[in-house]
C-alpha cells in the first residue's frame, strides 16, 4: 500500500512522504515503548506499592508525551500530503488523457474515470489523511511489544510471535480470498453497469416495442445475474471478512490459556502474568483496530489501482517539428492500418493538393472514415506514413498539425456552454463579427433566431438540446471559422437534413478556393464536382481519377453512380 | 467529506435510506442484535482476565478451578461471538443482495412508465449513477455499516458501562478525553451540512468536467484545444482540493489534536496516573488499562461508518427520488382500440409549461392512408410523432385510436396497435435474431427469417459468423443502413397497424440507400402510415402532406395542391429541388 501510494505521489512531495512514513514508524515504535512501560507502573501496584509506581509513571507521561508530539507531526504531515496528492492527481491525470491516443477513449471509459476521479480520489486521499497511521501502527506496535516481551518472560514471548504469525496468514489468506470474490463481482456489475447504460439510451425503442418493466429481459437478466455474482461474492467473502477478527480472538483466548497454565504450574508469579496479559491485549488491541479500517483501505486500494492502470498508458509519442516544407498538403504513403485485428487500410497512397477537392467514395466498411482519422492522427498508421503538410505526422507538435487541419465529423460533440462558445472553440481569438458570418455560411443563424435565449442558449451536455441536424450545422460553423489551410470532411451524417445540406454546400463553396478538401462524399454534387475521386474497396484504392474518367469505366464507381441516380428517384408510396 | 470524520450523530439522519431498507428491515434488525450480543460476548475474555487478576492476587491459595472457569468463559465468549458475527454477516450479506435487486428491478420498472422526457433531460450517466453506483453503496450501507456501526457504537458502551460497574471515579475520569474529542469534533462540525452540500457540488463538477474531457476529447483534440477542455477539467480538480484545503486547513490542528486526545499512549497514562491517584484496586486498574485503552479506537471508526452511512443515505435520497419519479397515469379502466384510426383532436403539447410546441393540432389518420409531416426543424413534427405511442401525455385535447383515447389504452394494446421506427440506431447488444423479434418475443425463426427477407437484410446476417445469433456489437458489426434495415425488419415483424417513421428515409448510410428503401416499401404497404420527411421527394405521392410550423397545421393537402397554392410547402420544395439538384 506505501508502495503504491509512493507511486501516485508527484516527484517533488516524496522527500514529504518519505518523512511521514518514518514519522509514522517512530510514533508507532514509541507506542510499543508506552505499552512496555505500562509493566513497571502496574508490577508495584498489584504488590501494594503505589510510590515504587510513581517513578515509572513520571517516565511513562514522558514518554508518551513524546509519542503525542510524533502522532501530531504524522497527522499534519499526513493531511498535507492528502492535501497535495487530491491537487497532484488530477493534474497529472489531466495532463495524461490530453496526451492518450483516441483509440484509447473507449466505450466503458466514462464511468470509470469519472468515479476514478471524483469519489475515487477522495477515498485515496483518506489514506494519507486517515487510515495510513492505524494500519502501520497495527504492525509495527505489536512487534514492539512482543519483542519488549521477551525482556519479561520468553515463554509468553515466543507465544506471542507464534500468534503473530499465524494471524500475519490469516490477514494474508482472507485479503488474498477478498481481492478474487471482488474480481467476479466486477465483471457482472459492468456487465449490468451497461445494460442500464443501454437502458437509458435505447428507453424509446423499448417502449415501443413493449419491452418495459421486467419485460426487459436483457436488463433483467443482468440485474439477476449481478445478485448471484453477490451473492456468491458474499458467501466467500463473509468468511474470508470474518477471518482475521476470529483470528485475532482465538489468539487472544489461547495466550490467556497459555498465561494461566504457566502462573498456575508456579513458574511465573501472579503480577507478571496478570501484567503480560494486559501486554496481550495492547498487543491485540491495533490489530483489532485495523480490522475496523479494511473494508476502506482496499477500496482505496482498488482506486489507486484505476488510477494507475490509466497512467500507465502509454501517450502518442509528441513530434518537435513545426515547419511544414508543403503547407496545406495531405500525402498518405503507402499506409496500412487495422484496429485490433481486423485490417482496415490496406497500402494506401495518395496526395491532396492545396486548391483541390478530393472525394472519398466506397461501400460501408471500406474505410473511408479512417482515411480522415488517421490525417488527425487519431491513431497512428501500423505501415506507411501519413504526411501533413510536407511532414511525417509523427514528427509534426500536436499544435503545428492542429493548426493545419478543420474537421467536420460524424460524431458531433458540443460543450455545455453556449452556442457561441461552441463555435469559437474553432479559433478562440476570432472576433464576433467573424463568428456571426461562420454561422450564417453554416445555416446556424436560423437555429439561433429560433431559441428562446438566442445566441446565449446553452447547449446542454454534449449537445442534447440540438437535433442532430442542428449540432452538425454548430460542428461546421466550428470547422469554418478556424480557417485552417486543410478541411476534412465526412458528409455521412451532413446529409441528414435538407438545412444541414444546404450548410454543406455552402461551406463547400467556400471552402473549396484556397483549401485542400479531403471529403468522405455521398451527394453525387460533391463527386462530380472533385478534382480527385479516390474509390475505396475492402480498404485498398481500386479506382481513381474524375468523374469524367471514371463514370465510363466499368467497376465500382459506375456501380455506385447508377445506385445513387436511382435512389435518387425513390418514393414511399407508388 | 469522505476523508473527514462526520459526527455519530449523521448517521441518524437516514431519509432516504429508511425507504430503501424497508423491504429489509427485518433482516438488519436480527443481524443488529446478533451484532449486539456478539460484542457482549467479546468482552468475555477481558473480563476474564480481570477475573483471574482478582483470584491471583485477593487469595493466599489460588482457586485453580475458578481461574480456569475464567479462561474457559473467555473461550465461550469467543465462540458465541464468532457465531454471532457470522450470522449476523451472511443475514446482512444476503439482506443486501436481496435490497440491490429489488432496488434496481423497482427502478427499472419505475423508469419505463415516466414520460420519456425524464430520459432526455438525463444523460445515461447519470441513470447509470443511480442504478449502478448508488444502489452500490446502499449495497455497503446494508452489508457493512449497520453491522459496523453496531459494533463501534455497542462495545465501547458496555465496555464504559462495565468500567463504571467496576470504579465509577475512574471511569469518569477515563471518560475525560473522550469528552473533550466530541467537544472538539462537534466544534469542527458546527457548519457540516453546508459543506457537506458544497463537497458533494464539487465533486459532481468534477465529475461532469472527466465526461465532458473523456466525451469531447475527439473536437478538442481535433481543434488543437485540448488543453482547453482540459483547463476546465483541471478548475474543477482544483477547486476541489482547493475546498477542502480551505475545510480542512483550518481543521487541521485541531483534527490532528483530536486524535491524539484519544490515542492509546494518553488513554494508558490517563488510566494509570488516575489509577493511582484515585488509589484503585489493582485487580480493577487491569480492567481499566485494558479496556479502557481500547475505547478510542471504536469511537474513529465509528466516524468513518457515519460516513460511509452519509454517503448511503445520499445515495439512498437519490435512488428514493428516483423511485418517486412521476409516472405516466395508468388507464383505469382500459378499453381496447376498435380500428386503426388515429385522431388527433385539438392537442397541445409543451416541454417546459412555457411554451407550447404543439399548439392545437386537428388531424386525422384514416386507415390504410399514408400522411407526411414536414416542416422545418423545430415544428413539432417529432414531437407530434412521439405522442401517439405516448413518450409523453398532451396538455390538451386528445389523441384517440380505433376511437379510445390512448390513455385509456392499456400499454400492450398500444404497442400492439402503433409500430415505430426510428431515426437513429436503436439496437440492443443481443443477438440480430432477438433484435428483430424484439416486438415479438415469442416469434418463430422462420418468422423472424421471413421479415429479415423482407427488408433485405437476411443475406447480410447469414455472412455472419453466427448468422441470426450473432450479437451486436460483438461480432455483428453493422453499418448503419444494415442497422436500419434490422429495425425496418423489426417492424414488419411487429406488424402493427399503425406505423410511425421518424425520418426513416434520411439515411444515415447512403450506400445502402436503394436497399433500405425497398425493405421500407414492403413495410408500409396496407399500413395507416405517419412520416416525417426531410427529403420531400420521398412523400410526394402520400395521400396528404401536413406542414408544420410553429406547432401548428399550416397547411395540408396532396403534393399537387399544394405545389399549386403556391404556400410553405411549394416555397420548401423549390428550394430543396434547387439544393440537390444534381449536375448530369
Amino acid at each position: 500500500m506505501i508502495r503504491k501510494l509512493f507511486r501516485i505521489v508527484d516527484h517533488a512531495d516524496r522527500p514529504r512522504f518519505i518523512r511521514w512514513i518514518v514519522l509514522l514508524v517512530a510514533f508507532s515504535v514509541l507506542q510499543g515503548v508506552c505499552v512496555l512501560a505500562v509493566v513497571p507502573v502496574l508490577r508495584p501496584l498489584l504488590d501494594g506499592d503505589r510510590d515504587a509506581a510513581v517513578p515509572w509513571l513520571v517516565v511513562l507521561a514522558a514518554v508518551t508525551a513524546a509519542t503525542c508530539v510524533l502522532f501530531y507531526a504524522q497527522a499534519l504531515h499526513g493531511q498535507q500530503i492528502a492535501d497535495d496528492l487530491l491537487l497532484g492527481m488530477h493534474r497529472r491525470i489531466g495532463d495524461h488523457l490530453a496526451r492518450l491516443p483516441l483509440s484509447w477513449f473507449g466505450t466503458d471509459r466514462r464511468g470509470r474515470l469519472t468515479h476514478s476521479m471524483s469519489q475515487g480520489t477522495a477515498n485515496i486521499i483518506g489514506v494519507p489523511a486517515h487510515l495510513m497511521q492505524p494500519v502501520i501502527s497495527a504492525s509495527v506496535t505489536p512487534a514492539v511489544v512482543a519483542l519488549g516481551m521477551f525482556v519479561f518472560d520468553w515463554r509468553l514471548a515466543t507465544a506471542l510471535f507464534v500468534a503473530g504469525l499465524v494471524l500475519l496468514a490469516t490477514h494474508q489468506w482472507a485479503q488474498a480470498a477478498i481481492a478474487r470474490s471482488f474480481g467476479t463481482i466486477d465483471s457482472a456489475a459492468v456487465e449490468s453497469a451497461s445494460r442500464v447504460v443501454e437502458f437509458a439510451q435505447r428507453q424509446p425503442v423499448l417502449r415501443a416495442f413493449g419491452r418495459t418493466g421486467e419485460n426487459n429481459r436483457l436488463l433483467d437478466d443482468a440485474l439477476v445475474g449481478q445478485r448471484r455474482a453477490y451473492g456468491e461474492m458474499s458467501r466467500n467473502a463473509v468468511i474470508a471478512l470474518i477471518a482475521f477478527s476470529t483470528a485475532v480472538q482465538a489468539a487472544f483466548v489461547a495466550l490467556i490459556a497459555v498465561g494461566v497454565t504457566l502462573a498456575l504450574g508456579g513458574s511465573l508469579d501472579a503480577a507478571e502474568l496478570i501484567v503480560l496479559l494486559v501486554l496481550v491485549t495492547r498487543f491485540i488491541g491495533p490489530l483489532i483496530e485495523v480490522v475496523d479500517h479494511a473494508a476502506a483501505l482496499r477500496m482505496a486500494s482498488e482506486d489507486i489501482d484505476r488510477i494507475d492502470e490509466v497512467l500507465a498508458v502509454r501517450p502518442l509519442p509528441e513530434g518537435s517539428v513545426d515547419r511544414l516544407s508543403e503547407p496545406g498538403e495531405v500525402r498518405f504513403d503507402n499506409v496500412s492500418f487495422g484496429y485490433d485485428d481486423r485490417q482496415v487500410l490496406r497500402d494506401v497512397s495518395f496526395a491532396a493538393r492545396p486548391g483541390t477537392l478530393t472525394a472519398i467514395v466506397g461501400p460501408s466498411g471500406s474505410g473511408k472514415t479512417t482515411v480522415l482519422r488517421l490525417a488527425a492522427r487519431f491513431w497512428e498508421v501500423d505501415a506507411g506514413a501519413v504526411r501533413v503538410g510536407g511532414v511525417d505526422v509523427r514528427e509534426l507538435t500536436t499544435a503545428a498539425l492542429a493548426d493545419q487541419l478543420a474537421m467536420v465529423f460524424q460524431d458531433v460533440y458540443l460543450f455545455d456552454g453556449t452556442i457561441e462558445a461552441n463555435i469559437r472553440l474553432g479559433r478562440p481569438d476570432a472576433t464576433a463579427e467573424e463568428i456571426h458570418e461562420a454561422a450564417r455560411l453554416a445555416r446556424v443563424d436560423e437555429i439561433v433566431n429560433r431559441l428562446p435565449d438566442g445566441w446565449d442558449t446553452r447547449v446542454g451536455e454534449g449537445g442534447v438540446s440540438l437535433s442532430g441536424g442542428e449540432r452538425q450545422r454548430v460542428s461546421i460553423a466550428r470547422a469554418l471559422v478556424k480557417q485552417a489551410p486543410i478541411v476534412l470532411l465526412d458528409e455521412a451524417t451532413a446529409a441528414l437534413d435538407p438545412g444541414g445540406e444546404a450548410a454543406v454546400t455552402a461551406a463547400l463553396r467556400m471552402l473549396a478556393e484556397r483549401r485542400t478538401l479531403v471529403v468522405v462524399a455521398h451527394r453525387l454534387h460533391t463527386v462530380a464536382a472533385a478534382d480527385q475521386i479516390l474509390v475505396l474497396d475492402g480498404g485498398r484504392i481500386t479506382q481513381r481519377g474524375t468523374h469524367a474518367e471514371l463514370i465510363d469505366q466499368p467497376g465500382r464507381y459506375q456501380d455506385f453512380w447508377r445506385e445513387r441516380e436511382r435512389a435518387k428517384g425513390w418514393r414511399l408510396t407508388v | 467529506m469522505a476523508t473527514r470524520q462526520a459526527p455519530p450523530e449523521q448517521a441518524e439522519k437516514s431519509g432516504g435510506l429508511g425507504v430503501v431498507l424497508t423491504p429489509v428491515r427485518g433482516q438488519l434488525v436480527v443481524a443488529a442484535v446478533l451484532q449486539l450480543i456478539g460484542a457482549v460476548a467479546g468482552l468475555a475474555p477481558y473480563i476474564a482476565v480481570v477475573e483471574i487478576a482478582r483470584d491471583f492476587l485477593g487469595a493466599a491459595v489460588v482457586d485453580r478451578d475458578a481461574v480456569w472457569l475464567c479462561v474457559v468463559v473467555a473461550a465461550v465468549g469467543f465462540v458465541v461471538r464468532t457465531i454471532c458475527a457470522t450470522t449476523a454477516y451472511t443475514i446482512s450479506h444476503v439482506a443486501d443482495a436481496d435490497v440491490g435487486l429489488k432496488i434496481r428491478r423497482d427502478t427499472a420498472r419505475r423508469l419505463s412508465r415516466v414520460p420519456l422526457g425524464w430520459f432526455t433531460e438525463r444523460s445515461s450517466g447519470q441513470v447509470k449513477r443511480v442504478l449502478a453506483d448508488d444502489v452500490a453503496a446502499v449495497h455497503h450501507a446494508v452489508a457493512h455499516v449497520v453491522n459496523d456501526l453496531v459494533a463501534a457504537v455497542v462495545t465501547p458502551l458496555i465496555a464504559l458501562g462495565y468500567l463504571f460497574w467496576l470504579d465509577w471515579r475512574l471511569a469518569l475520569l477515563c471518560l475525560g478525553p473522550l469528552v473533550v474529542w466530541f467537544g472538539l469534533v462537534a466544534y469542527m462540525m458546527r457548519d457540516e451540512g453546508e459543506r457537506t452540500a458544497r463537497w458533494s457540488a464539487e465533486l459532481d463538477k468534477v465529475n461532469a468536467a472527466v465526461v465532458e474531457f473523456v466525451d469531447g476529447i475527439a473536437v478538442v483534440k481535433a481543434f488543437g484545444q485540448a488543453g482547453r477542455a482540459q483547463d476546465r477539467y483541471r478548475r474543477a480538480g482544483d477547486d476541489l482540493a482547493r475546498f477542502l484545503s480551505e475545510w480542512a486547513g483550518g481543521m487541521r490542528h485541531l483534527d490532528s489534536l483530536a486524535s491524539m486526545i484519544i490515542s492509546p499512549p494518553v488513554m494508558l497514562l490517563v488510566a494509570l496516573a488516575g489509577g493511582v491517584w484515585l488509589d484503585a484496586d489493582p485487580a480493577e486498574l487491569v480492567a481499566f488499562v485494558m479496556l479502557a485503552v481500547g475505547l478510542g479506537a471504536p469511537v474513529l471508526a465509528l466516524g468513518f461508518g457515519a460516513q460511509a452511512m452519509q454517503v448511503a443515505t445520499d445515495a439512498a435520497s437519490r435512488v428514493a427520488k428516483l423511485l418517486a419519479a412521476p409516472e405516466l397515469p395508468g388507464a383505469a379502466e382500459p378499453r381496447r382500440p376498435a380500428g386503426a384510426r388515429v385522431e388527433l383532436d385539438g392537442v397541445r403539447f409543451s416541454y417546459d409549461g412555457r411554451t407550447f410546441v404543439l399548439d392545437g393540432i386537428d388531424l386525422v389518420l384514416e386507415p390504410g392512408t399514408v400522411t407526411a409531416l414536414v416542416g422545418s426543424s423545430g415544428s413539432g413534427k417529432s414531437t407530434l410523432a412521439r405522442l401517439l405511442p405516448r413518450f409523453w401525455d398532451v396538455d390538451e385535447g386528445a389523441i384517440r385510436i380505433g376511437g379510445v383515447d390512448v390513455r385509456d389504452v392499456s400499454e400492450q394494446d398500444l404497442y400492439r396497435q402503433i409500430g415505430f421506427v426510428f431515426q437513429e440506431t436503436s439496437m440492443l447488444r443481443t443477438s440480430i435474431g432477438d433484435n428483430i423479434a424484439l416486438g415479438r418475443p415469442d416469434a418463430t425463426r422462420a418468422e423472424i427469417e421471413a421479415a429479415a427477407r423482407a427488408a433485405q437484410i437476411h443475406d447480410r446476417i447469414m455472412s455472419l459468423p453466427r448468422g441470426y445469433d450473432s450479437v451486436v456489437g460483438e461480432d455483428a458489426q453493422l453499418s448503419g443502413g444494415e442497422a436500419q434495415r434490422v429495425t425496418i425488419a423489426r417492424a414488419i415483424l411487429a406488424d402493427t397497424p399503425v406505423l410511425v417513421l421518424d425520418e426513416a428515409t434520411a439515411f444515415a448510410d447512403p450506400e445502402s440507400e436503394a436497399a433500405v428503401q425497398d425493405a421500407l416499401s414492403s413495410l408500409v404497404s396496407g399500413r395507416t402510415l405517419l412520416v416525417i420527411a426531410h427529403r420531400l421527394h420521398t412523400i410526394r405521392s402520400a395521400d396528404r402532406i401536413v406542414v408544420l410550423a410553429g406547432g401548428r397545421v399550416v397547411e395540408s393537402g396532396s403534393h399537387d395542391d399544394l405545389i399549386a397554392s403556391g404556400g410553405e410547402y411549394a416555397r420548401m420544395w423549390a428550394t430543396q429541388t434547387a439544393a440537390s439538384e444534381e449536375p448530369a
